[in-house]
């Protein structure tokens, strides 16, 4: 029935096909609103056409530059979410794992790299690498606390996310680690005159996402799992294999956004940061079409999500709405954007 | 009351659904509307009970013309659908589920549970049903649950009930039980419209019958002028066979065995054997834990105690992936809840359970699980669109066979199928009883789990079965009777 309205070769045809049937299509055109509207709200007052490229390019760098780690956190909260579970604990994890990033490699008396004689390029490597593996701890953790605990997800790492970032804050008490300023090159590494690298990892993170999401047994047993989770297990799925496999890796991605921000600034305010995280992560997923009750997400989503997020906050900071009422018209745009996706379910 | 359909038309976009179909339903009678999957039964119940509008036509009740246009209009007029999906709430009492949404409320605007039971209670003495009205439906059986959704629809006046598939997850004592209670409506001036696939409860309870068939009306009449086998034929358009597909093979050496399996509280010291090319069946009524026995061999659930051997050697299966790996597969009853997976297409939802063997480098070999199915979409002639169409787009029928599908190409030593053939056509049934046939020829051990002992008898070389937990008896050859299988599947002997 739907191909009919598929043959139809005119624009509107074909405009009406893609927004019926296609999920992410809705999506895209609330994006490229956006970034039209974003575009006027810049204005064109300038002298040349080089001149407004520029302030209209810098803003858009600043803008991803910004995000890039919710950005990272929001992909894998993704796969989180199509199981049908949710991470309440990212934005504790961050700061664990930032923690732990500085722990190894301050240069201070107190460097845990530093005491066993392990310096330069070798020890930021070691950091990356160790810093990685203990997010993917973390969230292993999660993992058997809601596979093998039988605990709801929700519950588990709500807890999860008390314990962390409490943990983390008696840890680092009265200790300020100092990051060598090569560990800084990470994030702020320059190629033209650009601060492009944040960015780059971004894409990079949503590449390989969107390939796990498409194409390979792991990817596609995410959906499987989070449509239906016994016809999953009567399939041959490994579920509890799965959902270890999904919060692992969500700790894991949080480790690698907590080593771009710490290598952007240097220092992590252990009781501030990452509070809020997991609903900024919740938000952009949900806005690009992932369904919280499982099954139903897209990487590709998420990406277009975080950007209209982005870009909402980019425009409210243009406009001049005052800081406190920002979140109002972040809540607001969620709920519009579900609402909207309600509708062609129905 | 009397209800006319008149040259009733219903198209989606350009499927034409009916065509011209005219009937009349009478209070005081029980009425079958049959027909297979996609041919306009429920489109014209839906008509009916105000889901869908018709394109053209009449409806007449009790000769004035109505058209109605939500389903809450319809209730008003006196007819009330029940859907094969029950509306209860299983956290709530069967009285209170009696008046959801028409609550009766005290002077202070709260519940008043004392008239409410009272009500329920009048009404289950008006139609002889004893039942407690304060138990939880959760606890109910299914047949009960049914009862308390006919009766809801009792107290909202009806004088026409649809009912959609009413039998097809009970069992055969529970079937009676609704039957005795459509009789008693009956009695008492109700019209039941009965949609069933299953003939012989038809030809057992039913006044006259319609047969629909690609949208049109194609036979109408008195139950008692008509064979099932006629009912089959108007409902496929030709001849449906019903001879026994058991036959002598040669079977193989033992394949499967199990020993004192138990799995505590659900079954309990199991003993079984089966050979290379054997059909063997499993049967019983609802709960006698048949199904969580396989799905316990298959490595869904942890076995309390007992081993299991394959091919003579005794196995210990961790999980699902492990048995499909040591050449079991099992496909599971209740399709929507345990086989599909609808947020997937058809091919995907076909090679599920292969994914892993294929894949390199943990990517799936879209290619060849496409290559697979094409073979297996012929040899199981299933009728479809593209493989990258929702498996939601499918009919009943071919969505069980894309799930046997799943299985068949995982080349399983043994084949459970649980419930093979619920929900299913006559057509697609007879489809997968071939298939059976053929494989149990390669050399495939079969098990096939039902609780129509016809489709036992029919299919099976020899069958077991079950009663609480327990292999209660084995019937085969002339003793594999309908009489011999209810008889130990009540918990008798064989006599």
């Amino acid at each position: 029935m739907s191909e009919n309205v598929n043959k139809k070769r005119s624009f509107m045809g074909w405009f009406k096909y893609k927004w019926n049937y296609d999920p992410l299509f809705s999506i895209l055109i609330a994006l490229i609103i956006m970034i039209i509207l974003q575009t006027f709200v810049l204005g064109f007052d300038y002298d040349s056409f080089g001149s407004w490229w520029q302030a209209w390019s810098t803003n858009w760098m600043n803008l991803l530059r910004n995000n890039a780690g919710v950005a990272i956190i929001a992909l894998g909260m993704t796969f989180v979410i199509m199981t049908g579970g949710i991470d309440l604990s990212v934005g504790a994890t961050l700061v664990a794992t930032g923690a732990f990033a500085m722990m190894l490699i301050d240069v201070g008396e107190r460097g845990l790299l530093g005491m066993i004689g392990i310096t330069g390029v070798t020890a930021i490597i070691l950091t990356i690498i160790l810093t990685v593996i203990f997010g993917y701890f973390l969230g292993m953790l999660n993992g058997i606390v809601i596979t093998k605990g039988m605990v709801p997800p929700f519950i588990a790492t709500l807890g999860a996310m008390m314990v962390f970032r409490s943990v983390t804050q008696h840890v680092m008490q009265g200790y300020n680690p100092r990051v060598p300023t090569e560990f800084l090159e990470i994030a702020s590494f320059k190629i033209g005159n650009l601060m492009i690298m944040p960015i780059f990892y971004w894409a990079i993170i949503a590449a390989i996402m969107y390939f796990i999401s498409k194409r390979t047994t792991f990817g596609r047993q995410i959906i499987a799992v989070g449509s239906n989770e016994r016809a999953a297990k009567l399939s041959g799925i490994n579920v509890n294999k799965v959902k270890l496999r999904v919060y692992s890796l969500m700790g894991l991605l949080v480790a690698i956004a907590a080593i771009i921000q710490v290598s952007r600034i240097g220092s992590m305010d252990y009781a501030g940061a990452g509070r809020g995280l997991e609903m900024d992560a919740i938000a952009a997923a949900v806005v690009g079409g992932t369904s919280m009750m499982g099954g139903r997400g897209f990487i590709l989503g998420t990406v277009y999500g975080m950007l209209i997020i982005s870009i909402l906050n980019n425009l409210l900071n243009l406009f001049g709405v005052p800081p406190l009422l920002r979140d109002a018209f972040k809540g607001l745009i969620v709920i519009a954007a579900v609402l909207l996706q309600r509708k062609k379910d129905a | 009351m009397i209800i006319e359909l008149k040259n009733i038309n219903k198209s989606f976009d350009k499927n034409v659904v009916l065509k011209d179909v005219s009937l009349t339903i009478k209070g005081g009678e029980i009425y079958a509307l049959l027909g297979e999957n996609g041919a306009g039964k429920s489109t014209l119940m839906n008509i009916l009970g105000g889901v869908h509008q018709k394109d053209r036509g009449q409806i007449l009740i009790d000769g004035k013309e109505v058209n109605f246009r939500t389903p809450a209009q319809s209730q008003e007029a006196g007819i009330a659908f029940i859907h094969q999906e029950l509306n209860l709430i299983n956290d709530l009492p069967v009285y209170e589920n009696m008046f959801i949404g028409r609550e009766i409320k005290t002077k202070y605007k709260t519940l008043d549970h004392e008239k409410m039971i009272e009500e329920t209670e009048a009404m289950f003495k008006k139609i002889n049903i004893n039942l407690d009205p304060k138990k939880m439906v959760r606890d109910l059986d299914a047949s009960y649950k049914q009862i308390v959704e006919i009766c809801r629809a009792m107290m909202t006046e009806a004088s026409i009930i649809i009912m959609d598939e009413p039998t097809t997850s009970l069992t055969d004592s529970e079937i009676e039980r609704v039957f005795e209670m459509m009789t008693t409506l009956k009695n008492q001036g109700v019209g039941l419209i009965f949609i069933s696939h299953k003939l012989k409860e038809v030809m057992h309870i039913c006044d006259r019958y319609a047969v629909l068939r690609d949208g049109k009306l194609v036979s109408e009449g008195n139950v008692k002028d008509v064979t099932t086998k006629d009912l089959a034929r108007y409902m496929v358009g030709y001849d449906v066979r019903t001879d026994h597909l058991s036959k002598k093979r040669d079977l193989g050496d033992n394949v499967l065995r199990v020993e004192n399996l138990t799995y505590e509280h659900i079954f309990k010291n199991i003993n079984f054997s089966i050979k290379k090319g054997e059909v063997v069946g499993f049967t019983g009524l609802l709960g006698d834990g048949r199904s969580e026995l396989f799905q316990t061999i298959f490595g869904a659930d942890d076995l309390t105690s007992g081993h299991i051997y394959l091919d003579g050697e005794k196995v210990q299966l961790k999980n699902t992936y492990d048995a499909i790996d040591k050449g079991l597969a099992y496909l599971p009853r209740n399709r929507k809840e345990n086989a599909i997976i609808h947020d997937m297409n058809i091919l995907e939802n076909s090679s599920i359970a292969t994914w892993p063997k294929y894949a390199k480098y943990g990517v799936i070999n879209y290619p060849a699980h496409q290559k697979r199915f094409d073979h297996l979409r012929k040899q199981l002639r299933i009728k479809m669109g593209r493989a990258s169409d929702s498996i939601l787009s499918l009919s009943g029928g071919n969505q069980q066979k894309v799930i046997l599908a799943k299985w068949l190409s995982t080349d399983p030593k043994i084949l459970i199928l649980d419930n093979p053939t619920q929900g299913v056509d006559v057509g697609a049934k007879e489809d997968i009883y071939d298939i059976i046939s053929e494989l149990a020829d390669r050399n495939i051990a079969v098990i096939v789990l039902s609780s129509e002992a016809q489709e036992i008898i029919r299919l099976c070389d020899r069958a077991f079965v079950m009663y609480q937990g327990v292999i209660q008896g084995t019937v085969s050859g002339e003793a594999m009777t309908e009489h011999n299988i209810m008889s130990l599947a009540t918990g008798g002997e064989l006599t």
